[in-house]
């Protein structure tokens, strides 16, 4: 029997900013869908880029980092060093004709409980826009 | 700074210069491609007897092990060496110097104006004494030999980047014109002071090539199309990948590639059962060994940025993956988001070593 | 009424007011280990910053970096929170105060509040939210604001129907925990300490009944701070900024500075610092939020004299399109549609008519109402402003010995101002306080800790119900029988209340049953919690690293109200990932970092022999390093206060307490040729004023380098006797002694370096030196006319008043631009005595004027000490584009740098004033001594590691690191980290391309098998 696609993405959410921020979402009672899975890390420079591959090669629909607005970073500068790695990856997924769009960065501080919730929505209803991670299917990987 | 023209051929030119510095004793030693005529084949030599020069070939078009890569440990003895590279060998050797795996302080840098190698298998297949005629003429010509390797037929950084020597070798350099040396720095007109040739201020100049250039880079946009002309998407990244035996052959040839052991091939991937048990509940089946995909993918976030297109990994590759085309496509591009080009200034800083403040506004 | 124990009054300190000031007060006391009582009168902690959206200049978000504080704070166990409550007197003498406090009722307990909402989402009462400045309704029973710390809920007891009426008692139903306490009753206790601290902080102006601008009046006219609700994502209106009349946005707006500031008419005549910036800001965020929104700020002066304001001002203007109209507003009129019509004068008395959708009132900053009454019952002395009353040279003291003031409590201040002050309130309270050096433990975790290393992983996992709040959407039950049967997982069950003391009980019994050596709790947030189930793992024998959370709650059953099924698989994949990750955690130490109890302070000025003296005067020795043949540094060639206090009295004073305090070690003529080493251990190398070597140890380092005076050929200074610096001037003064025999005109140019190409800052003091120099030649009875020709004047703060009193007594102001300087010439040539010709244009008159001065007297910038590079590099510590030392946080840790144990104060980090500097040298003493008391430091579990078999040395790591951390060893070709700096972000850990690096706690490994261990099940079913 075919199930309802519902999409899983992975999202490393910082420890001070994303974390506190979809916390504060969770308080406020915004709805978002529950695609949404959050792996808290100390700081989005945490975020190895090759988890971002990894997850999307195992099969997660979207991958999320959550990070401090530049120039906001706990670690001073973790989230420039976390965007420019997340640059590369993109570089690579673009020039290699991946679907980059399953990957996202979004800076969202502990006071945006709102845009947490907003990016969780748009993001999901993207990725249900794009369908299911080709690689789930793929036992090959 | 000064030029040396000199009434030889290139080759003999630099072999000369090599002896000199060699017997002067302003070189501890020397390295340059090298004929073994008993074995019939070519290595990269390490030299400290001049005498053992008589078998260099410091220009012959072969690479069998990227120069850059093998000097990377030897420059940072004290000894003061001359070293004849390629110019992506010597933009390989400026990566590794910007990640403490090598030193210029000690190195007297000559390279030359490139027209490509011969990829191994026509090393070890032909003679490629036979091949050099027609190889040189086409190069001088401003054309592409067509046997030479697949990112050398698409290389548009031919003339060296900040070589201590560049050597004239495709372009101006016709036969007969004798072998042109630029010095292009202090440590050069040193070393080679008192060298015997003749002294002129010329420049070098290189709208000569244009036509080379020109060549090159509609080349590499053929190349570039062949590897996406299945169209893009993670069917044509099997497609491509899809015959890795995972012998992890390209990062050991690889001169970017420095780490002592690829993190790929560390503990983080080395998977126990728990994880073969859950994704064969998932999907059933799983390929043996995991993670092929995963290693270039990997690779490619790792290093491309500093990938100088040398070819080793292509030409070691045993199921003829177009490994160094990938990297070369995909380095262009991520290279490119910083405006870094690798092997161009020691200098510059490495991409993700440091940040701008404000850059990429349309991430995050 | 209770009575405390008494306890030891030489070892506590009480702080009133949590806002910034309070709560950075308590930290730095609880870590000299001061047992701090901290009063606030409010239901949470956090003052007025949780209610900014952003701050200025760097637009962090308020919430982000005070959250870390705030929780650091309340969790402190040497602080005692008393929330709504109130100081009601003092008695005693200084080292032994009794002071009395009131606690007002709470009617709900906190202990057994577990801050569900139900008893807010049932209370019938709506009242007007304070917190969001009336815009939106809150109840009688709530929390302050949602991210209130501490959580519980308090009931408004003005408001509750059963107390006000005695019918209702809904909450009192529906409460989950039984936490309704309506018998409730205030409270009286008298704590004894030994210093007390005021931070009670400031009031918006009101400008309800504020004449021409129709506040309340007009629908569409709002304050500042309003203003800040609707731009914060958190707040009303979800960051949509809205007019009340029509809830469009706007896409004209107006901001008018100074209302209630600087304004003599109302008895305000003084700047209150902070108003313009926070325009600027608001008005750039508020572009962010929408493109095409125009902004324009009505103003008299911008006052961005901050470290880095002016080019947050010029980013406004030039790169944001932001509107700086120079003008007084004459009149507001409401249109029929809601929109406002603005009647504005230019200085040349053009009149001007410009329609916006909404205005936003720039209020300025007042004492606390409630400040009057305080001051009586602690019998302190106000100002005539009524801000608390102190001196030049005692920025911090009250007229009360032994009581000390910070934050804006006595002037208007900024963040990082009140940060400092806070500081350095601190190392006056400590003078009266009798401290030892302390260790520090984790926790008091009384069993032996359990070795768990090789054991199978024997994971404990624990759902919570939290009443309704997760089982009323997720099926708990369901969930734990999941859990039971992953891998590993030894035991798994249900519970009501992770968090209830019974059930922490039970955790630690199956931890003994089961012989349970992991524990995953899926609950609420790791944020909150993961401290208290830590302690309580660590309670029951297991090291507190072998502790995971699932956040079933906020980020599941809150988020996923209405699809209870698919909330209940999304919790059991994370009670999965939890237990994944559990498996992996082995046992982290966090180990003692022995600190060398001496300071270095470098810099002999005003601010480097202050901090000095308030490390030394705590009990440390100081070697103090003057690169001089003498103390005093630019102090010297200042003369005169604005309060009449005597600056070389009192240099004079500190000059001898430093050369004669038995702990502080002078050097003069010395320069540090090295500094190695790390907080607590550093090892200093410098040359004495004999020539010779020497060696110092000590575990903290000040820099206190100061600044230099702007050398210019400008405006002829340099070939021209006639034209000298203020500080040239101010020497004259003192002296006497005018290159002309008497002075008829007198000309002053502000901004001589300053906010320009090169020097894009603003130097901060010269404006009220030039103000106070000026005040100083009419005390001499000089008649002389006196002439600025200036640029914005800036003299904040209380300096305002002098800047009146000069214009009132007869000096001419002429606004320049950087385009229309004050052209400068000799009326004779080749004189150098001749007088000078100075041409200026009056925009009031647009016209030239022309003043042929006997004096010019320019006000030059204050620039960083070249040598800052150097020190820098030795330190590995950064300086700004304009070479002056940069701070590890702008706002929050202002005498701070990233690298641990290094401080700044006094010019070294911006020009600043004399009360200023002491203020921050104080502070930076005072954040020396939360390490110098300690006898050891912990390193953070969570740290980096290198596995050097494995690491190649290229230094990716080493340039990555904010903290200068991790280094590569040159002999050895390996990356070493100092776990006394880290501060495990991770940043390095990622950058590692040979998998060399780890974090502990978050390594590859855990993290991997986290994410693996989400299920992807194709919707195909292979």
């Amino acid at each position: 029997m075919k199930k309802e696609f519902t999409p899983r993405i992975t999202s490393f959410l910082c420890k001070w900013c994303s974390y506190t921020g979809a916390d504060l979402a969770g308080t406020a009672r915004l709805q978002y869908p529950t695609s949404i899975i959050p792996i808290q890390v100390m700081c989005s420079s945490r975020v190895d880029p090759v988890f971002l591959i990894k997850a999307f090669l195992s099969g997660s629909d979207g991958v999320l980092i959550g990070g401090c607005h530049p120039g906001d970073c706990h670690y001073e500068t973790g989230n420039y060093h976390a965007r420019r790695r997340f640059a590369i990856v993109m570089g690579v997924f673009d020039s290699l004709g991946l679907e980059s769009q399953r990957l996202k960065l979004s800076w969202i501080s502990a006071s945006e409980g709102p845009k947490f919730a907003r990016v969780a929505n748009e993001y999901t209803e993207e990725i249900m826009a794009l369908g299911e991670n080709p690689t789930r299917k793929s036992i090959f990987l | 700074m000064s030029s040396i023209i000199i009434d030889t051929s290139a080759s003999r030119g630099v072999t000369e210069l090599l002896r000199f510095l060699l017997e002067s004793g302003k070189i501890d030693a020397a390295i340059t491609m090298r004929n073994d005529p008993e074995n019939n084949t070519y290595d990269l030599g390490l030299i400290t007897d001049a005498s053992n020069l008589d078998e260099a070939v410091p220009l012959i078009p072969v690479m069998t092990v990227n120069a850059g890569q093998a000097l990377s440990s030897i420059s940072i003895s004290r000894k003061k060496i001359a070293v004849v590279l390629k110019p992506c060998e010597l933009r390989a050797f400026v990566e590794l110097v910007k990640r403490e795996k090598g030193s210029l302080e000690n190195l007297l840098t000559i390279s030359y104006t490139c027209g490509g190698v011969f990829p191994l298998d026509t090393v070890i297949t032909e003679q490629i004494e036979e091949l050099l005629p027609k190889y040189k003429k086409i190069i001088l010509n401003g054309e592409i030999p067509v046997n030479t390797r697949d990112t050398c037929r698409t290389c548009e950084h031919f003339i060296p980047m900040n070589a201590d020597i560049t050597v004239s070798v495709i372009g101006e350099c016709k036969p007969g014109a004798g072998c042109v040396m630029y010095l292009n720095t202090e440590k050069a007109e040193d070393f080679a002071e008192d060298f015997a040739g003749e002294r002129s201020d010329r420049k070098f100049d290189p709208s000569a090539l244009k036509k080379t250039l020109d060549a090159r880079l509609a080349e590499k946009e053929k190349l570039f199309a062949s590897i996406t002309k299945d169209g893009p998407g993670l069917d044509r990244l099997l497609d491509t990948f899809g015959k890795c035996v995972g012998c992890h052959g390209c990062s050991s040839v690889c001169p970017i590639c420095y780490c002592l052991l690829c993190d790929f091939e560390s503990a983080n991937f080395d998977y126990n059962l728990p994880y073969f048990e859950e994704h064969l509940s998932r999907k059933g089946a799983l390929r043996l060994p995991p993670d092929t995909i995963f290693f270039h993918l990997g690779r490619l976030t790792h290093m491309s940025f500093s990938c100088v297109g040398c070819g080793m990994c292509s030409d070691v590759c045993p199921v003829d993956i177009p490994v160094a085309a990938v990297f070369k496509k995909t380095g262009e591009k991520t290279a490119a988001l910083f405006d870094y080009l690798p092997g161009r200034d020691v200098e510059e800083s490495i991409p993700v070593m440091v940040y701008k403040e404000e850059e990429f506004p349309d991430i995050g | 009424m209770t009575k405390q124990p008494a306890k030891e009054s030489k070892k506590s300190v009480l702080v009133l007011g949590a806002g910034i000031a309070g709560i950075q007060a308590s930290l730095d006391l609880a870590e000299m280990g001061v047992e701090v009582h901290l009063i606030e009168d409010t239901p949470t902690i956090g003052g007025r910053m949780p209610q900014l959206d952003k701050t200025f200049p760097t637009n962090d978000c308020s919430m982000c970096i005070l959250a870390p504080k705030m929780s650091e704070c309340v969790r402190h166990p040497l602080i005692t929170l008393h929330i709504m409550s109130s100081l009601k007197e003092i008695s005693g003498t200084p080292g032994n105060f009794i002071c009395r406090v009131t606690e007002r009722a709470k009617y709900v307990d906190p202990v057994k509040c577990v801050a569900c909402g139900l008893c807010e989402e049932k209370c019938p009462v709506k009242i007007e939210d304070e917190f969001d400045m009336g815009l939106r309704k809150t109840k009688a029973i709530s929390r302050y604001f949602l991210q209130s710390i501490p959580s519980e809920y308090t009931i408004n007891k003005d408001h509750c129907l059963y107390l006000t009426k005695g019918v209702c008692k809904l909450c009192e139903k529906v409460c989950p925990t039984g936490a309704i306490n309506y018998e409730d009753t205030d409270r009286e206790i008298d704590l004894n300490v030994g210093a007390v601290i005021l931070a009670t902080g400031i009031d918006p102006f009101d400008p309800i009944g504020f004449g021409q601008f129709g506040y309340h009046r007009y629908s569409n006219v709002v304050t500042s701070l309003e203003f800040e609700r609707m731009l914060s994502a958190s707040g009303p209106f979800g960051g949509h900024v809205e007019r009340a009349s029509d809830g469009e946005a706007p896409k004209r707006l107006a901001f008018i500075q100074c209302v209630g500031s600087r304004d003599e008419g109302i008895d305000r005549n003084y700047c209150s610092s902070a108003c313009c910036m926070f325009a600027i800001k608001q008005s750039i965020i508020a572009k962010e939020h929408s493109k095409e929104l125009e902004a324009s700020i009505f103003y008299m002066d911008i006052r961005a004299f901050g470290k880095d304001f002016d080019k947050y001002y010029d980013k406004a203007e030039n790169q944001y399109g932001v509107q700086f109209k120079r003008s007084k507003i004459a009149d507001i009129t409401e249109l029929p549609d809601g929109n406002l019509e603005l009647k504005y004068t230019y200085e040349n008395g053009d009149i001007q008519h410009e329609i916006f959708d909404m205005v936003v009132l720039s209020i300025g900053l007042q004492p606390r109402q409630e400040s009057r009454r305080l001051a009586e019952d602690l019998d302190i002395r106000l100002n005539r402003f009524g801000f608390c009353h102190s001196d030049t040279f005692h920025p911090l003291k009250t007229s009360r010995e032994g009581v000390f003031v910070c934050g804006a409590m006595n002037n208007p201040k900024d963040i990082p101002e009140s940060v400092i002050s806070a500081s350095g309130a601190v190392a006056n309270a400590v003078r009266l306080l009798d401290l030892d050096r302390h260790d520090v433990s984790v926790g008091e975790s009384a069993s032996v800790e359990k070795d768990v290393i090789g054991e199978r992983p024997r994971v404990g996992v624990f759902v919570c119900h939290c009443g309704i709040n997760i089982a009323g959407v997720v099926d708990v039950k369901n969930v734990a029988e999941f859990a039971n049967g992953l891998e590993n997982v030894e035991h798994s069950e249900d519970v009501m209340y992770a968090c209830s003391t019974d059930c922490l009980e039970t955790i630690k019994q199956r931890i003994e049953e089961h012989g349970l050596n992991r524990v995953v709790v899926a609950a609420c947030t790791p944020r909150t919690h993961e401290p208290l189930f830590r302690d309580t793992i660590s309670e029951a024998g297991l090291n507190p690293y072998l502790f995971e959370m699932a956040n079933i709650r906020d980020q599941c059953s809150w988020a996923h109200m209405n699809e209870p099924e698919m909330a209940t698989e999304k919790s059991r994949d994370l009670v999965e990932m939890g237990v994944s990750k559990a498996r992996g955690l082995v046992p982290l130490a966090r180990l003692p970092i022995d600190i060398d109890p001496e300071a270095l302070v470098i810099g002999g000025g005003l601010a480097g022999m202050t901090a000095a003296l308030s490390i030394a005067d705590a009990g440390h020795d100081v070697y103090l390093i003057e690169r001089e043949g003498v103390l005093g540094g630019n102090m010297r060639d200042i003369f005169f206060s604005f309060d009449d206090t005597d600056p070389q009295q009192f240099l004079k004073q500190t000059i001898e307490r430093v050369e004669n305090h038995d702990r502080i070690s002078v050097f003069l003529n010395s320069r540090i040729e090295e500094i190695a080493g790390y907080v607590g251990n550093f090892r200093t190398m410098f040359v004495n004023g004999a020539g010779d070597r020497e060696e110092l140890t000590h575990g903290a380092v000040i820099v206190a380098t100061g600044g230099t005076e702007h050398e210019t050929s400008e405006y002829l200074c340099g070939s021209s006797s006639r034209v000298v610096t203020q500080k040239e001037f101010e020497r004259m003064l003192h002296e006497g002694k005018f290159p002309a025999g008497k002075l008829k005109e007198v000309v002053m140019v502000q901004c001589v370096g300053s906010r320009e190409e090169g020097r894009m800052y603003c130097s901060r003091i010269c404006c009220s030196k030039a103000v106070k120099n000026a005040l100083e030649l009419r005390k001499k009875k000089s008649r002389a006319n006196i002439y600025f020709a200036y640029r914005d004047i800036r003299t904040y703060g209380f300096a305002e008043e002098y800047y009146s009193e000069l214009r009132d007594r007869g000096a001419l102001f002429f606004r320049y631009t950087l385009e229309n300087k004050p052209q400068v010439e000799k009326i004779r040539p080749d004189d150098p005595d001749s007088r000078i010709r100075v041409t200026v244009f009056d925009p009031v008159l647009e016209k030239d004027v022309v003043i042929d001065a006997d004096l010019l007297v320019l006000a030059t910038a204050i620039d960083a000490p070249e040598d800052n590079i150097n020190l820098a590099k030795m330190l590995k510590i950064p300086l700004n584009s304009d070479g002056l030392f940069l701070e590890a946080h702008v706002k929050l840790r202002p005498v701070d740098f990233a690298t641990e144990g290094i401080f700044v104060c006094g010019l070294a980090h911006s020009p600043k004033d004399m009360s200023e500097s002491l203020a921050q040298a104080k502070a930076a003493g005072s954040r020396a001594l939360t390490f110098l008391k300690k006898n050891s430091i912990l390193a953070e579990g969570t740290i980096a590691e290198v596995r050097t078999d494995r690491c190649t040395g290229c230094g990716y790591c080493e340039e990555v690191c904010a903290y200068a951390a991790i280094e590569v060893d040159a002999s050895e070709g390996v990356a070493v980290i100092n776990d006394a700096l880290c501060k495990g972000c991770g940043a390095c850990v990622a950058s590692c391309r040979c998998g060399a690096l780890d974090l502990r706690g978050f390594t590859n490994e855990q993290l991997f098998s986290v994410f693996n261990s989400l299920e992807m099940e194709t919707s195909e079913g292979l």
